[in-house]
């Protein structure tokens, strides 16, 4: 432990940082940072098999959406039962891997590679969104759920343990619990990367052929990533729902299935703490520019990301993160 | 009856073709993912619409404006900022990610929400029960006319010779003494003036909006993907498969479930013909 905190510092102040927020701003702020963290999930898991894989997935918005989905109608439908808080979440993110496995296997076994990879989870995104938005009329319902079209769905019960105190994944209590999700993930991600399945799978960015032809099953290797980074992005998902209270079938569209990429690309898609800090600032940023700046958020939202894949080929945030590592001796391990 | 279903099938033809012919040349060709094609033929729909209302210009003149303009943006564009992604196509996404979001967001501060469009040209004719626009037939003989002459430039001219062993091995063409930085930006500024081209043709069709280069993105992507490696040969079968799919399901059921179909057609092409329409008809010859 000391070890891994010693070889981290960087990532470890941030996160002895992250932890004491709570006790000097107000929940406003409180809520927005956990809004924040609730993205890093997603990009975290196309930082998995993106930066490390080389497999460019516009497919994780699908597993974002299919999760708060399945989580807002298992919900909704079960109300009131015990428990219903914590073993609706569970199911909707087994729904999720399983898709996930489903598709990656379509993938990798069916011998579809580079580009092509990501029209494929482009094109299964857009055909959730697009039937989903067609289902506004009442005969679109899962039980007792409807799935309300454009306008998609709310009233679902909040994550935890009723009658419990903190029990409940909200407020304070919401952003731990974001917070020690994120640095677990973090961790199993780290140990991933550097375990011999990692390796393998490192290696078959630059050449899969090779890889196999040492004897390494490729393709197992490349579905059991997907598989995380669907669980991963299925854990936005749900984050988002419990956050808002609502899913609706845009967080699916076109735009949405970019933006993780973007936040990702922007940020350094070969490091995952910088992913973390960058999906953060990212999102933080198009919201502040979308309060203050309103219609010229959205240009500056675009040079930056132009500028920054002009001159910081390796990502902006992983570029400053080295420049402190250099400036500062103490950092270094 | 019958010809009602051909003339959709046809507009949907149209529609498929001229939305992939500029991302054809720089996606299919140059292998640059290009989400900003969309706000390429936003320029040249608003190039079009503009310069036809301000000047008072007649239709066909104010299409050629509008070409040239996105000809011009796919310039600059080139030289300050694509030219430094090439062999990097996932770069590629981000950074034309990012110059989408300019251009529709700049469109929307300059011009507004809406703007009045152009009325369409040419007139109707009537066939049993239905009218229908003669300006959409000549949208889908002119797709083939184009499809034509860009095969004719990339595949029996010197410069597509050159473009073809440039985009194929840099470095040979190089020090075979082609000025590749040249024919790079003259192959972008092609695609660039195609998706213009494309613009200018539907301005007058449709409302004019920020955001219109969105209704071409996914179908320019997904017909350029199913066509495949050698995307001149492979467009028309892969847009005629697509658009049969795409109108047989709207007309048994309805438009969304037609999009459906159509992606789910473009999924199970990706499997089964990984080379695309083109790699079907080059290993029959």
């Amino acid at each position: 432990m000391i070890k891994i905190i010693k070889k981290n510092k960087l990532p470890f102040i941030t996160f002895v940082i992250l932890s004491i927020f709570p006790f000097f701003i107000d929940s406003y702020y409180l809520n927005n940072i956990s809004y924040f963290m609730c993205w890093t999930f997603i990009s975290l898991g196309l930082a998995l098999i993106w930066g490390m894989g080389g497999v460019l997935s516009f497919g994780q918005t699908a597993f974002f959406g299919l999760a708060g989905y399945s989580f807002a109608v298992i919900s909704i439908n079960f109300i009131g039962v015990f428990g219903v808080g914590i073993w609706s979440v569970i199911l909707a993110l087994l729904i999720t891997t399983l898709f996930g496995l489903i598709v990656g296997y379509f993938l990798f076994y069916g011998g579809i590679y580079d580009v092509f990879i990501g029209i494929v989870t482009l094109a299964i995104t857009l055909v959730l969104e697009t039937y989903l938005q067609q289902t506004a009329g009442p005969e679109y319902a899962i039980g007792e759920a409807r799935l309300n079209g454009f306008n998609g769905m709310q009233g679902m019960p909040t994550i935890g343990i009723q009658d419990l105190q903190y029990g409940l994944i909200e407020g304070v209590t919401q952003y731990y619990f974001i917070l020690i999700l994120a640095i677990i993930t973090l961790i199993f991600l780290y140990r991933f990367k550097n375990s011999k399945l990692g390796l393998i799978f490192l290696a078959s960015k630059e050449d899969r052929n090779r890889v196999a032809s040492l004897g390494h099953n490729v393709q197992k290797v490349q579905l059991i990533a997907f598989v995380i980074a669907s669980l991963l992005a299925g854990i936005s998902g749900i984050l988002y729902t419990n956050w808002g209270g609502y899913i609706t079938p845009s967080s699916m569209g076109l735009v949405a299935a970019a933006l993780p990429v973007v936040w990702v690309a922007a940020s350094g898609k070969k490091d995952f703490f910088s992913v973390f800090i960058g999906t953060i600032f990212l999102v933080w940023l198009s919201q502040t520019l979308a309060i203050n700046g309103a219609q010229f958020a959205i240009i500056v939202m675009g040079l930056i990301l132009v500028i920054s894949t002009r001159f910081f080929p390796d990502g902006i945030i992983l570029m400053f993160k080295n420049k402190l590592i250099e400036k500062i001796k103490w950092l270094q391990s | 009856m019958l010809f009602n279903i051909v003339y959709q099938f046809g507009d949907a033809l149209a529609f498929l073709l001229l939305s992939a012919i500029g991302l054809a040349v720089i996606f299919g060709m140059m292998k640059i993912i290009n989400l900003a094609h969309g706000e390429f033929i936003t320029v040249g729909a608003y190039g079009t619409v503009v310069s036809g209302k301000v000047f008072n210009l007649p239709l066909p003149i104010a299409m050629a404006a509008g070409v040239i303009i996105t000809i011009i943006f796919g310039l600059i564009l080139e030289k300050l900022i694509i030219r430094y992604l090439y062999g990097r196509p996932l770069d590629s996404v981000v950074a034309t990610w990012g110059i989408s979001l300019i251009v529709s967001q700049s469109f929307l501060v300059i011009f507004g929400p809406s703007y009045e469009g152009l009325q369409t040209p040419l007139g109707n004719f009537k066939l049993g029960d239905y009218s229908y626009a003669e300006y959409r037939i000549f949208l889908i003989l002119f797709a083939f006319l184009l499809l034509g002459l860009l095969y004719i430039l990339f595949m029996k001219t010197s410069f597509g010779t050159l473009a073809r062993a440039t985009i194929e091995k840099p470095e040979i063409a190089s020090s075979m003494g082609v000025n590749i930085s040249n024919v790079y930006s003259t192959t972008f500024a092609i695609g660039a003036g195609l998706a213009g081209i494309t613009g200018a043709l539907y301005a007058p069709t449709m409302t004019i909006v920020p955001s219109i280069g969105q209704a071409f993105i996914v179908s320019a992507f997904i017909t350029v993907v199913t066509a495949g490696a050698s995307p001149f040969i492979g467009l028309i079968p892969a847009a005629s498969f697509l658009s049969t799919v795409q109108t047989s399901v709207t007309f048994f059921y309805k438009a969304t479930i037609g999009i459906i179909a159509l992606l789910f057609s473009v999924i199970l092409i990706i499997r089964f013909l990984p080379k695309g329409f083109s790699g079907l008809i080059t290993k029959q010859k």
